[in-house]
């Protein structure tokens, strides 16, 4: 009794605690998926590229954002294959041993510019990118490179260069001998100082050549460089390391990218960053590293060595090098001199040769991959990677949507949400130029505002006349500079069309379109002179872009309910409020407890169901904590609720409020999205066709009720239409069945054409289903025993048949309104015709599921279109000459079911009772003789088709008037006639035919009891 | 001490659940769907249902024995029109152009050769098939626990050259029934994306479970009868010799 008793205890315990966590999870999202729509016009930062060593068409490459894609077709399409893990690639290797299974994927871009994103670790694939397992290295945010013993699987060389905002020592040269089980740490100089590239000699694992970078970014400033930054090689397989520096300069070096010259090992290049400008650049050894040449310190050699360190010779010909920099460079004459290589987008990071023919090349570009035929003396765009990164999104309200936003190195862009075909790259235009950020529309006219990097153009453009105006606000007097953020907040107004904001170190106010502007705030920002000195970033190669600006506003929200309240963010740590239109402005920061003084504060998020409402998101990664903050204030930021869980991973840049339900709450992380369901108090993770990419922005469209996200290497993510989710609650998830609620649906009334031409191999961006959607909870999934769906009309009659979803959580089934399509009657061929379905009339439909004996329903509405060219009246009519097309396409079907019934009948008797001949030939003569002019009974589906008979002209008159959304014009009405009145002479040509020749083989039949044939009814015939 | 034991035997049941190994899934989904043995004694299936696509409901017969032979007709307008056969040598489609039946590619037809082992299910007997199972972890699929299970059968040829044959499987923890498989696309345009089925709407038909619903690609197939060892016409399975096109011939046909 005692042992029942306690099983009953603990198992009400188990329970207990399954049901408090009765939250949503992921499981819950069901048939919710997110849409990709790219773009891939202008793609991404691609880091590294990793060719097949025996097969061609295999390529992977790695993008800064936008994880690992695969090519089976020598690059021309790809295919994403580590979406579940951080997107930020360092480093690419495919095991030599094993090419077709085994590949290595390090995390964490090396490319480190400001905005770049982190990696969590070491990846490894058996089957060929399919299923990846992490091994190792959590905490090294950065891999160079990897090597593989191309005679040792097991045996693998990371080069780990670790975090790039803080101190770590997970960095350096380690090796596994157990396939990546155990590590161990072969050469590490300290916390400050990385290995940033590692290569090893062709035909002898023992020889590597490793580069090791000292390097430290902080929100205000990059430094690259020390006295820790150095050149290794190894000759017994990393055991003992020699610095190998014999005729480099004194003094400290930054950045250095070295390569061997496979064809002749011998042969190393180095390129150096280092304090004595005239020694930078190409160097070269001709004794593997044991003494150092300077051979060429060109712009192209020694641009930006943060961003551009990686050197390939050609497998072939130790003479050929390429470089990669701002336009990459390439040498014939083994370093001495170089020139450019062929046009392309700037900013080149890797270039690889063809593992057979080094006419081919493929150069990785902040704006995707190319790929040259002829040598690097031209490249094309691989039209197929969508891993555009998009800093900022927005949208607007037209049919369809557009979406608008600005990327990295890649201008600003705006593009439909849904276009004919799908949405390809020309769908997209450009909005401003060098790296893009918010871009916004007007509410009401067709203007757009768009800005680049720090707000050094901010423009106004007018679409229809093609006329640009620069408007951003100016220094107003000689003594005060206005200091933008790299990435500078621009905001409109829910209150007035025509206002906009723009935040220096000050909020400018313009409430005309931004011809004038007023300074509404004192510096609102701590205004800290340390970190202000930009001129002096870069660390030995200066490098003041402008990215490392700070000590700025970072975050405007005016509140959707109050125009007079306006919240700012900065950079450096500041929540400010106003709630008087800028008279006097509050530091609300110090009301806010957990966070780190001075992080960034990336998005206030002003609520749009109470004015004193607010979330904010801070983020402090830049300074090397990589945790999540995430706050909501219900007092004007007088107190704050952090609304961060443990399950969050990555710290968060945005969150997004649904305008409907307050408690439905969007949070962007840079690894992926979480929703909560319950305003904060759980999240879980989206993962349904959503990568784990940085969402760095997200809106919602409110007429579509769609979430737009901005990720940072896969371009524009929708969620199309989340109203489902509003509606989820404790009490739904309890329920076996929850059919949720809907808005009548629009039947679109559009068509026209679209063509693929010159796309076969381009990306297109999806397009969101226009049907009808019926979206319904499942407690469980449906396994076992009968599921059904169907759609009634109010009088429960059937009017179509649909397959429903059965996984667990939420299920969305759609019903494009149609009837399915007519009974046609059957030919020698078939008829294209009749492959349209007509639509229902629009009003009230019932959704009936049936569930095993239980059976549940909802009631779903259609609308037609407003936009419709027609009147009521003349849809109408087209809708009933629809109907009697469709019903006598049908009642011919049924005449030619029958006479080739009565032909068979006739055939059959003539064969077994040779004395029919008198009753039966010329019966059947005329049977026959009728059938061919109602159905073609010759020929084929294509140029061997015979010409029309009565069931295609039907067929055609009844495709041409269901498909068409105009009214019914008069030769249409005149053929309808002429179809009618021919199918009515043939029912008669019919019933005489019986009549006269039909009964005398009725008579035959009786007197010779031959059994009868039973026709079907016209009901079981449509039936059956 | 009593205490300690009904504790360690909850323990136990819980743990138990996590280490199931593939064989064991596999025998229990044998198990739960009719047993092992009768699934050996099957000889082939004939499975009537119809196809939705939008607006279309496309009825199709599907024929399945033994020996890898089979069929899959559809019937559009009243016309029959073969989407797949094959008779163990020979795999052959209708041109729906001509409406005539034409020879699949050679290396389609070995590809389909080299499943011939399948019936009644690649599961089964799949050492003797020389088929490898591995356990990959359990997943949430379609919102449900599921055991992920690779299955590697012989390789298929893509371009002359072999290529790994790899399904994952995935069997919900609840019952061990397949729900869902997805696999990677080895050919055409959309080569290296995945292909995800699923199955559900599992009816016992004579003793054994079959699902009579089944999804793939965005289309959808509803079983409506499943018919077990069938009645078969040997030669519907083989390539048609096409006949001469002449007038009377096609009014034998009508």
């Amino acid at each position: 009794m005692k042992q029942i008793l306690l099983f009953l205890v603990l198992f009400s315990v188990i329970t207990q605690a399954q049901e408090s966590n009765q939250i949503i999870g992921k499981e819950i999202f069901g048939d919710i998926e997110a849409r990709q729509i790219g773009p891939a016009v202008m793609s991404g930062r691609i880091t590294d590229i990793e060719n097949h060593p025996t097969n061609k068409n295999i390529i992977y490459v790695g993008a800064a954002g936008g994880g690992v894609w695969k090519s089976q077709d020598g690059g021309v399409t790809f295919n994403s294959i580590f979406d579940d893990h951080a997107q930020s690639i360092g480093a690419i290797e495919i095991d030599p041993n094993n090419p077709d299974k085994i590949i290595w994927v390090g995390t964490g871009e090396t490319w480190t510019r400001n905005s770049v994103s982190i990696g969590d670790g070491l990846y490894r694939s058996t089957d060929g990118g399919t299923n990846w397992t992490k091994v190792g290295f959590e905490e090294s945010e950065r891999i160079a490179a990897i090597q593989v013993n191309p005679e040792n699987s097991d045996e693998v060389y990371v080069a780990s260069l670790g975090p790039l905002w803080g101190d770590g020592d997970q960095r350096g040269i380690y090796k596994t001998t157990d396939g990546g089980e155990n590590w161990e740490k072969l050469l590490y100089i300290d916390e400050t100082t990385g290995a940033s590239e590692l290569v090893m000699h062709p035909e002898n694992p023992e020889i590597m050549y490793a580069a090791f970078w000292q390097f430290r970014r902080t929100p205000w400033s990059f430094s690259s460089g020390g006295p820790n930054s150095g050149l290794y090689k190894t000759t017994d397989g990393g055991e003992n390391w020699e610095k190998i520096h014999k005729g480099f300069p004194e003094g400290d070096l930054g950045r250095i990218a070295v390569a061997i010259a496979p064809s002749n090992p011998e042969i190393v290049y180095a390129v150096l960053e280092t304090e004595d400008k005239n020694k930078s650049g190409l160097w070269k050894s001709t004794d593997g590293g044991k003494n150092w040449e300077h051979l060429n310190n060109d712009f192209g050699l020694t641009v930006r060595p943060f961003y551009f360190s990686r050197i390939t010779v050609d497998p072939r010909n130790p003479d050929i090098v390429v470089k990669g920099g701002l336009n990459g460079s390439i040498s014939r004459d083994g370093g001495k001199t170089f020139k450019n290589l062929g046009y392309m987008h700037s900013d080149i990071h890797d270039i690889t040769f063809h593992n057979n023919d080094s006419d081919i090349m493929y150069a990785a570009t902040d704006g995707g991959l190319y790929r040259s035929w002829n040598g690097g003396t031209t490249f094309e765009i691989v039209e197929d990677l969508p891993v555009s990164q998009f800093y900022h999104v927005s949208v607007d309200n037209d049919e369809p949507y557009n979406v608008y936003g600005g990327l990295q190195d890649n201008n600003s862009w705006y593009g439909p949400s849904s276009a004919p075909g799908g949405i390809k790259a020309k769908n997209w235009n450009p909005i401003g130029a060098g790296d893009g950020f918010r871009v916004l529309k007007h509410p009401t006219k067709n203007i757009i505002y768009s800005e680049m990097q720090g707000a050094d153009n901010v423009w106004r453009y007018h679409v229809e006349s093609n006329r640009v105006k620069t408007i951003q606000p100016l220094p107003q007097d000689s003594k005060t500079e206005l200091r933008f953020n790299w990435n500078a907040p621009i905001a409109i107004s829910d209150h007035a069309p025509d206002r906009l904001y723009i935040g220096s170190q000050f909020l400018h106010k313009s409430e005309d379109m931004g011809d004038t502007w007023e300074i509404i705030s004192p510096d609102l920002t701590t205004n800290d002179p340390a970190k202000q000195d930009q001129s002096k970033s870069g660390g030995l190669s200066m490098d003041n872009s402008g990215a490392e600006n700070h000590t700025t506003i970072f975050s405007i929200a005016e509140s959707p309910l109050d125009q007079n309240i306006i919240w700012v963010g900065t950079d450096d740590g500041n929540i400010q409020l106003t709630t008087d239109g800028g008279k006097s402005w509050n530091n609300k920061i110090k009301n806010l407890q957990g966070v780190p003084a001075n992080s960034w504060v990336y998005h206030i998020e002003a609520s749009s169901h109470d004015k004193a409402t607010a979330y904010v998101v801070i983020e402090d990664h830049s300074r090397g904590n990589m945790k999540p903050y995430v706050y909501k204030t219900t007092d004007y930021g007088n107190s704050w609720t952090s609304l961060v869980t443990d399950n969050i991973e990555g710290f968060a840049r945005n969150i997004q409020e649904d305008f409907v339900n307050p408690d439905l709450l969007f949070l962007g992380t840079e690894f992926g999205l979480y929703i909560s369901i319950n305003g904060g108090k759980n999240w879980a993770k989206f993962e349904n066709n959503m990568p784990a990419v940085a969402v760095h922005y997200m809106d919602i469209q409110k007429r579509e009720n769609d979430l737009v996200m901005g990720t940072h290497g896969r371009g524009i993510i929708i969620i199309d239409d989340i109203t489902p989710l509003r509606e989820l609650s404790p009490e739904i998830l309890e329920k076996d069945v929850h059919f949720f609620e809907t808005e009548p649906t629009v039947m679109v009334e559009e068509s026209g054409f679209s063509s693929s031409f010159g796309t076969e191999t381009q990306f297109a961006g999806p397009n969101p289903s226009k049907a009808l959607k019926i979206p319904y909870y499942l407690k469980k999934r449906h396994t076992f025993g009968k599921m059904t769906m169907e759609v009634q009309d109010m009088e429960g009659n059937t009017i179509a048949e649909l397959a429903p979803g059965k996984s667990k959580g939420i299920n969305i089934v759609t019903w494009n309104y149609t009837l399915n399509v007519p009974k046609m009657a059957k030919g020698k061929t078939l008829d294209f015709g009749g492959f349209t379905a007509p639509r229902v009339k629009a009003g009230k439909y019932k959704i009936v599921l049936t569930k095993g004996k239980e059976s549940y329903s909802t009631i779903v509405e259609l609308k037609y279109d407003d936009k419709a060219m027609v009147t009521a009246a003349e849809r109408a009519e087209q809708e009933d000459y629809t109907m009697r097309l469709y019903n006598m396409i049908e009642d011919l079907a049924y005449l030619v079911y029958q006479v080739d019934e009565k032909i068979g009948l006739a055939r059959q008797v003539l064969e077994d009772y040779p004395k029919a001949e008198k009753v039966a030939k010329s019966y059947l003569s005329e049977l026959e003789a009728l059938k061919k002019d109602l159905v073609i009974t010759t020929g084929d589906n294509y140029v061997a088709s015979a010409d029309p008979e009565l069931r295609e002209k039907m067929a055609e008159l009844y495709s041409n008037i269901a498909s068409n959304y105009g009214k019914v014009g008069v030769s249409r009405k005149a053929s309808y006639d002429v179809i009618e009145s021919e199918f009515n002479k043939a029912l008669e040509r019919f019933e005489e035919i019986e009549k006269k020749e039909g009964e005398k083989l009725s008579k035959f039949i009786k007197q010779n009891n031959i059994e009868p044939k039973e026709l079907q009814s016209k009901e079981e015939f449509l039936e059956d | 001490m009593k205490i300690f034991k009904t504790f360690f035997l909850l323990l136990f049941i819980c743990s138990g659940l996590n280490a199931q190994t593939a064989d064991e899934i596999i025998q229990s989904y044998f198990d739960n769907t009719g047993g092992y043995e009768n699934w050996g004694n099957l000889e082939g299936v004939k499975m009537t249902g119809v196809a939705k696509t939008q607006g279309m409901d496309i009825p199709v017969e599907i024929y399945q024995l033994e020996g890898g032979e089979q069929l899959i007709k559809i019937d559009v307008q009243g016309q029959q029109l073969t989407q797949l056969a094959f008779d163990g040598e020979t795999a052959w489609t209708t041109n729906f152009m001509t409406m005539k039946p034409e020879k699949s590619d050679s290396e389609t037809t070995e590809n389909i050769k080299r499943q011939s082992k399948d019936f009644p299910s690649p599961f089964y007997n799949y050492k003797e098939k020389g088929y490898e199972v591995e356990m990959m972890g359990t997943e949430t699929m379609e919102g449900t626990e599921v055991y992920k299970i690779k299955l590697t059968q012989q390789p298929v040829l893509v371009n002359g050259k072999e290529e790994p044959n790899v399904t994952y499987y995935f069997f919900d923890t609840e019952n061990n029934v397949i729900i869902a498989s997805e696999s990677e696309i080895k050919m055409g345009p959309m080569k290296g994306q995945t292909n995800k089925s699923t199955l559900s709407g599992y009816q016992e038909v004579d003793g054994l479970y079959f699902p009579f619903d089944l999804t793939m690609m965005g289309s959808s197939i509803s079983i409506e009868e499943i018919q077990l060892n069938p009645e078969i016409d040997d030669d519907m399975f083989e390539f048609p010799e096409v006949e001469d096109e002449k007038e009377a011939d096609d009014q034998n046909k009508n």
